[in-house]
């Protein structure tokens, strides 16, 4: 599980059904590169977060045949980004 | 979930059978190239997201499905600046 902020909300309208309708947030992690994750605990821009990847994504978000390989997992209370610690 | 451009279309026709017959696109990633499944029907020019993992697999079609790298939705709109 890695530690991201989130930059905002994703609009795909074109999607795999696969998908649903869950919303995308595009997140930023440490080095600066964008990263899409499914989001089911309303996440704010700016919040900091940790994401679930690979096929553990797929059973945070409840349903196992959601075709995502990155979820939010939860929202970080408070955290400073300078010295990396909660 | 990554976000990639489309390039343009990659037509391969001798393929392992488990390939079967699903449109592919090569996706830009930066200055790398990668190639992807297209399960929603994207052109070229496009900004899309892509799932790797087993979800790119159940994506693709099947469990079984031999892909690594399966496009999942077109973005609306995208600030190219911003990435």
């Amino acid at each position: 599980m890695d530690i991201v902020q989130v930059v905002g909300p994703l609009v795909c309208t074109r999607r795999h059904p696969g998908l649903h309708q869950y919303s995308l947030r595009l997140l930023r992690d440490a080095k600066g590169k964008y990263l899409v994750a499914l989001d089911t605990c309303s996440s704010r821009p700016g919040n900091w977060v940790f994401v679930v990847s690979g096929s553990a994504a797929r059973h945070g978000c409840g349903d196992p045949a959601v075709v995502t390989d990155l979820i939010i997992g939860g929202v970080i209370d408070f955290w400073d980004e300078q010295n990396g610690q909660a | 979930m990554k976000i990639y451009k489309v390039e343009k279309p990659l037509v391969a026709t001798n393929r392992i059978p488990g390939m079967e017959h699903k449109h592919l696109q090569v996706v830009l990633d930066g200055k790398t190239r990668a190639v992807a499944v297209d399960s929603v029907g994207c052109s070229p020019g496009d900004w899309v997201i892509c799932v790797g993992s087993s979800a790119a697999r159940d994506a693709a079609g099947s469990r079984d499905y031999p892909s690594d790298l399966t496009i999942v939705g077109i973005i609306d709109y995208w600030d190219e600046g911003q990435g």
